[in-house]
């Protein structure tokens, strides 16, 4: 697999806690790949790690095959979590600095922060104070600041918090944009939702352990119990009796927007479904029939709590 | 001019310099100093006071005659009754002599309309003085009683020569002024511009600009630049200074040397050795070579504490590490003053904590090369230790948030890889 970073038994420790213990993680070039874990699980910690702020005690990173150094940060855009502007200075002078801080040239510079400006609406900014702006206009600010110099690998720190849903969506259509343009995306979010919506391949950290990690659709059929969604018209009882012990389980569930009745089935084993299927078949009027994947959030929520009661 | 370092430095600078406050303050600094030291003599030598006319009653008749008038005070002898001279309103005041006055001197008052002028009162018992101090010394019938007092009246001027410096003439008034005005100036400068670095990283730490920023550079470069770029500020803020005390210098002092010389030959002497050219040029490299080095000794310091805290209000009990010596720089400087060759003043010039405020102090008495040079040394060999550990504080710091950090917490975060 060619990847764009590869982390190895990263630890670090602070005064009080460890912050990463034993931590892997390898990222694929090209692909958006989720940080996940609860709060203080030691997202941010391994995130600045990455980008060369701070070091790790032990362990190593690579970045395209090479130790990473100081001088590879040019290569990196940061969005970081807790974020923020210089409150006096213009938004226009404001991006321009930080664009020549990533080693763009003025006008080079001023070029492209045009082009962006134009292209998430904010053209009429530019000589605004940032104090006069709204918090999720300084947002697409720090967006357009962290993707402007053109890095392989951006890295989004809770990217979505603080935006309303529409300008979520842009920034979503964004990073898409910019993975199909050639980056690696990497970003740290307890929104579950929309790491199904990216995310190619994910990393789960909690108490400073790696806990999970995979594809998401790996993962997600992993973690599969094999259920289904049934939706038909009919009777649900008449159904649970055709079906019997065909399945392990039939419950009714709320009907669906349509009206259909529905009723979730978990199977013994994936191999029962067509038999499972004639048998529905010849009890009730078939509407519907599909695979019911568990959620991130599902995942999520019983890794981490299956990690936390291992734990003591 | 693309580094990061120096794109740092001039968005620093520039931010600053392009402030109304700091234009402000820069010019009206000087303007306010100067207009410190020339009102009063301007308001001297341009409004005469009004001429207060006394009116005389004598009643000794010896005193009266011999009374002067004077710019202030003119006398009028009259032959009033004390009531009908009060009454008499185109008199500032009445003067009553009283018979006995050459033997009891205290009989005499004085009465006026409104508060009497110190000058004035002065002026009056003086006169006074002197007049019965003559009747009396007439009493003694000296032949030739005159020639003997001019002959014996003398008037001191005291030139202080340094034996150890080729017989130079020196005016240890001057010294005493230059020395405090230097020790003054650094310690003025060093902790406004000290702080100014401190509250503006607990600024950027508190509105998350400096996460953004380090994502870009290293904590270590962004600390330097704002080090730097303030200590420009400084810069530029005492040279528009100096030129203004320059260009007050050469064409207003000429004027003020003009209308004094002659007058006062002390007062004349610090002139003209102040505007020795060699000697200010001197001073004044002195001055910027232990400013630089004291403001970034102590900048490293503010820029630690600024790193760790979240707030001015917590940086308080920290701050004291470095508040406190300079303060204690700038208190022992008046003693190191009087005595500028003792035990305390050799060692708080050359102890980097208090050497800037206080080798500032004694370098217009003319202290040997080498001490100065030593200071100077150890001033900068500390600020480098000083601003390594600084760095390896700052780069831990700037993540702590929430807590108030502990003096032994920092030097633990140093020691992180």
């Amino acid at each position: 697999m060619d990847s764009i970073i590869k982390a190895e038994h990263i630890t670090k420790a602070f005064t009080n806690h460890v912050a990463l213990d034993d931590v892997s993680l390898e990222v694929p070039r090209g692909k958006v790949y989720g940080l996940l874990g609860p709060n203080g699980a030691g997202k941010t910690t391994l995130i600045r790690i990455i980008n060369h702020i701070t070091a790790p005690d032990s362990g190593s990173v690579m970045f395209n095959g090479r130790p990473l150094t100081a001088a590879d940060v040019v290569n990196i855009g940061y969005l970081p979590e807790e974020r923020g502007l210089y409150k006096k200075m213009k938004v226009g002078e404001q991006a321009l600095f930080f664009a020549r801080l990533k080693g763009l040239g003025r006008q080079e510079a001023e070029r492209s922060l045009r082009q962006w400006f134009e292209r998430l609406e904010i053209s009429g900014w530019w000589n605004k104070k940032v104090e006069e702006l709204s918090k999720g206009m300084a947002q697409k600010v720090q967006f357009i600041v962290t993707v402007l110099h053109k890095p392989e690998l951006l890295i989004f720190d809770e990217p979505f918090s603080g935006f309303d849903p529409i300008n979520a969506n842009v920034l979503k259509r964004e990073i898409l944009k910019l993975r199909d343009e050639g980056a690696t995306v990497i970003f740290s979010t307890h929104n579950m939702s929309s790491v199904e919506e990216l995310c190619d391949s994910i990393t789960l950290i909690n108490k400073s352990h790696d806990i999970l990690s995979g594809k998401v659709s790996d993962l997600r059929r992993r973690f599969s119990d094999n259920s289904m969604q049934m939706r038909f018209a009919g009777d649900f009882q008449t159904l649970r009796a055709a079906i019997g012990d065909a399945a392990a389980s039939v419950e009714q569930t709320p009907p669906d927007r349509d009206g259909n009745s529905c009723a979730r089935i978990r199977l013994h084993d994936m191999a029962d479904m067509r038999q499972v299927i004639s048998l529905a078949n010849n009890a009730v009027d078939l509407r519907g029939f599909s695979e019911l994947l568990p959620t991130m959030d599902d995942i999520f929520i019983r890794t981490v709590e299956a990690s936390n009661s291992n734990q003591q | 001019m693309n580094s990061p370092l120096s794109i740092i430095i001039s968005r620093e600078y520039l931010e600053r310099v392009k402030r109304k406050s700091f234009i402000i303050t820069t010019i009206l600094m000087p303007l306010f100093m100067v207009g410190l030291m020339v009102v009063p003599a301007l308001i001297a030598v341009f409004s005469s006071p009004e001429e207060q006319r006394i009116a005389v009653i004598d009643n000794s008749g010896v005193i009266a005659p011999r009374l002067q008038n004077s710019a202030e005070v003119n006398f009028q002898t009259v032959a009033l009754s004390i009531e009908e001279a009060k009454a008499d309103e185109s008199f500032n005041g009445v003067l009553e002599i009283g018979k006995h006055i050459v033997d009891s001197p205290s009989d005499v008052r004085l009465y006026t309309h409104g508060p009497a002028s110190m000058m004035v009162e002065q002026y009056i018992s003086g006169q006074i003085e002197s007049d019965i101090e003559a009747i009396r010394l007439a009493r003694y019938d000296i032949a030739n009683l005159e020639q003997i007092l001019n002959s014996i009246h003398a008037d001191v001027t005291l030139s202080t020569m340094r034996i150890d410096k080729a017989d130079e003439e020196t005016s240890s008034g001057l010294s005493y002024g230059m020395g405090m005005a230097m020790a003054f100036i650094l310690y003025m400068i060093i902790l406004m511009y000290g702080q100014m670095v401190m509250t503006s990283i607990i600024e950027e730490k508190n509105n998350r600009v400096l996460e953004i920023v380090v994502s870009s550079v290293k904590p270590s470069v962004l600390m330097a630049g704002k080090i730097i770029g303030v200590g420009l500020v400084a810069m530029t803020q005492i040279l528009i200074w100096a030129g203004i005390v320059l260009s007050f210098t050469v064409w207003v002092m000429p004027l003020v040397i003009s209308s004094v010389a002659g007058s006062d030959a002390d007062f004349a002497a610090v002139l003209s050795q102040l505007g020795n050219a060699g000697y200010v040029a001197m001073l004044f490299a002195y001055m910027i070579l232990f400013l630089i080095g004291g403001y970034l000794f102590y900048a490293s310091i503010y820029a630690a504490i600024g790193s760790a805290v979240d707030n001015i209000q917590d940086a308080g009990q920290l701050q004291m590490v470095a508040v406190l010596p300079i303060l204690i720089g700038f208190i022992l400087a008046p003693s190191v003053l009087n005595n500028p060759m003792s035990g305390v003043a050799f060692w708080a010039s050359i102890i980097p904590f208090t050497s800037p405020m206080v080798m500032m102090a004694r370098i217009p008495f003319g202290i040997p090369a080498w001490e100065t040079i030593l200071s100077l040394v150890l001033l900068y060999a500390a600020f480098i230790g000083l601003i390594w550990l600084a760095a390896k504080i700052y780069r831990v710091g700037i993540f702590m948030y929430g807590k108030k950090p502990t003096f032994s917490e920092l030097i633990r975060w140093a020691r992180y890889k």
